[in-house]
């Protein structure tokens, strides 16, 4: 060390670096922390608590009358109600540890990571592009592939802890509501599809949200594309299908539809039981799937092609 | 007139004396790039070593483009740019390469110290690591006292401190500043300009590019010169200017008789003079357009012993980087 270094507290790095594999972490953290910053965000997380908190208890609810007071009455507007008779409104909303029960839990969680993610978008992605700030990363001892890897483990970081991990926490309230020794093991395929339909949700947004944002770039386009996908292509082909008696393959524009079929069976419930109307099959809403998450692929490789950032 | 490095030219191929470094660290081999129809750079081939380098032209010769090659932003169409070895776009030649560039987008929302510790996890470190070098490298830039504010308050300057913070982070073998003293105060750029001197005394190599070239001149003597995407000259700007012979140079003489001076070095025993002009509101300036100005000089000096000419004032005007510029331009150039 030189005099002026000693003077000036140079301190050089002797440490070991870990591969670029672990960037693409630190960056799906620093996502995170930025979702998590946005007061505005914080109505959208109460709200998804709320739906959360509403399964949780409502399970528990069930249960409880089950077990206990099926038989006696309380009264309702000074009419005495059945207490069994709850039991047929709530049956209407699955909330008894079965598929459907995780499949609707995950549909609306998903609908708030959805409505987060599409007003996140711009600042987790697009301002990369927009200010040109994709050299500071590009810069460092990563590639494109950490870039992206980074950016959808932060999305898919978001919609599991909105999404999966509620499922999960439900599903094991499940076990321990009903019988814990023989309810993990008869419904070991609700676990696994909790786990698959949260990849899928991971994979798909993830490569969508990350097109769309580095395409519009800015938080209004990028909602308003989203709101297309998910709110305008569900009525379309609600209209279509319903009203006009289309083909139920015209549901397949129906993005959210489309997961929500693919995640069902994931889960193994039947999908026809849960959704009004004809359906189209879920092999055919995961190839719409599996399209748009290549074109989505392919529009990123154009768009950061090699490691030239095109802005 | 365009000077142009060839690319077995033996002096560029020779690390400078002063540089600590042995090998090229920056290698840029016949390196052209396109953007569609547009040629950013033309065969550009040079070697960069140790100590400090500068990189001046004017918009559009080039000077973005090499930059993000050298980064790795950018991949060449023609040619080969690598670091120590290894192709620059590769991200292990970034291990090597520490980039500020001009731009400072960062995530308003983040500390100076959060966003240096995410750079510093990007750079592969484990988060101890990571926090233990954050502070290491705020202290070396003036910043620590100041980092935990939040990056959308900071003034021009505290980027620009922030963006060199994040440069240094994996202490690299070669850093490329793009502009890194624009908006700083002079006594921060002053603070700025030692910490890159102290860089260079400790084998760094740094390739600065600025359009300050005053101040760059100060700092180094190597000076890479872009125009039209190709370099037209590289060393320092005596050296350029040595090579310059052709070019014209203004000098300002002061003396009590400018008339008379003028018709001496108009006539035939100074060749090197092309015209002079009396300036207007000094009745004792004269401007003097020469060639050749070290033979100019000689000869200028003969001539004040034998004439015993009283001079005031000798002064060449334009023996500047931007003057340089300007002739290596054909006097289009803006700087």
């Amino acid at each position: 060390m030189t005099p002026t270094d000693a003077l000036l507290r140079y301190r050089p790095w002797t440490g070991e670096f870990r591969p670029p594999i672990c960037a693409s972490w630190a960056m799906a953290r620093s996502s995170l922390r930025l979702m998590m910053r946005r007061k505005l965000f914080w109505a959208l997380y109460a709200l998804a608590a709320l739906i959360f908190f509403f399964f949780f208890y409502g399970q528990y609810l069930v249960v409880w009358i089950q077990l206990q007071t099926a038989n006696q009455s309380v009264p309702v507007l000074g009419i005495n109600v059945r207490i069994g008779d709850f039991l047929k409104f709530l049956d209407r909303l699955n909330l008894n540890g079965s598929a459907h029960t995780f499949g609707n839990f995950i549909w609306f969680q998903g609908y708030i990571s959805t409505i987060v993610l599409a007003m996140a978008g711009a600042v987790l992605i697009g301002n990369d592009f927009h200010h040109g700030s994709l050299p500071f990363y590009l810069a460092k001892p990563i590639d494109k592939r950490h870039y992206l890897l980074g950016k959808i483990l932060g999305i898919g970081l978001f919609v599991n802890l909105l999404t999966t991990l509620p499922a999960l926490i439900l599903y094991f309230q499940a076990g321990l509501l009903y019988d814990w020794q023989t309810y993990y093991f008869e419904h070991l395929r609700e676990l696994v599809g909790i786990l698959a339909y949260g990849l899928l949700l991971t994979c798909s947004l993830g490569l969508l949200l990350t097109a769309t944002a580095v395409w519009v770039k800015r938080t209004v386009p990028l909602i308003m594309i989203w709101a297309g996908l998910f709110v305008l292509c569900r009525m379309l082909g609600n209209f279509l299908v319903d009203g006009q008696r289309f083909d139920e393959r015209w549901r397949l524009i129906d993005l959210w539809n489309d997961l929500y079929l693919v995640g069902l069976w994931c889960l193994g419930a039947d999908p026809i039981t849960d959704r009004a109307g004809p359906q189209p099959q879920p092999w055919e809403a995961l190839l719409v799937i599996v399209a748009v998450g290549l074109l989505s692929a392919a529009f990123l490789r154009n768009r950061i092609q090699g490691v030239e950032v095109v802005s | 007139m365009i000077l142009e490095r060839k690319p077995t030219t033996a002096s560029t191929d020779t690390p400078p004396p002063r540089s600590p470094v042995a090998v090229s660290l920056l290698r840029f081999e016949e390196v052209s790039k396109w953007y569609g129809p547009v040629l950013a750079l033309n065969q550009v081939w040079f070697p960069l070593a140790g100590g400090i380098t500068g990189l001046v032209g004017a918009n559009g010769s080039g000077k973005s483009t090499l930059i993000k090659l050298a980064v790795g932003l950018v991949k060449p169409t023609i040619g080969r740019v690598t670091v120590l070895g290894v192709d620059a776009a590769n991200w292990q030649a970034h291990r090597l390469v520490g980039y500020c560039p001009d731009h400072d987008a960062f995530y308003e929302d983040l500390s100076g110290r959060a966003f240096l510790r995410t750079m510093a996890a990007l750079n592969g470190m484990s988060t101890k690591a990571a926090a233990d070098r954050t502070e290491a490298v705020l202290d070396r830039v003036g910043m620590s006292d100041r980092a935990d504010r939040k990056l959308r308050g900071y003034s021009k300057g505290m980027r620009q401190r922030i963006k060199l913070a994040q440069a240094l982070l994996h202490d690299p073998a070669l850093l490329i500043l793009d502009e890194p003293l624009g908006g700083v105060d002079p006594i921060g750029r002053q603070e700025l300009v030692e910490v890159f001197r102290s860089l260079a005394a400790a084998g760094k190599a740094l390739l600065i590019s600025s359009h300050e070239l005053e101040e760059l001149e100060r700092l180094t003597s190597d000076v890479i010169i872009l125009a039209r995407g190709r370099i037209a000259d590289r060393g320092s700007v005596s050296d350029i200017r040595d090579r310059l012979e052709n070019f014209p140079l203004t000098v300002r003489i002061d003396v009590p008789e400018p008339r008379a001076l003028a018709r001496l070095l108009l006539a035939d025993m100074f060749p090197e003079v092309l015209g002079c002009d009396l300036l207007a509101g000094d009745p004792t300036a004269l401007l003097v357009r020469i060639l050749r100005p070290r033979t100019f000089f000689a000869a200028f000096a003969r001539l004040v012993i034998e004439q015993e000419l009283e001079v005031a004032r000798f002064e060449p005007l334009d023996d500047s980087a931007h003057a340089v510029l300007g002739y290596l331009l054909g006097g289009s150039g803006k700087t």
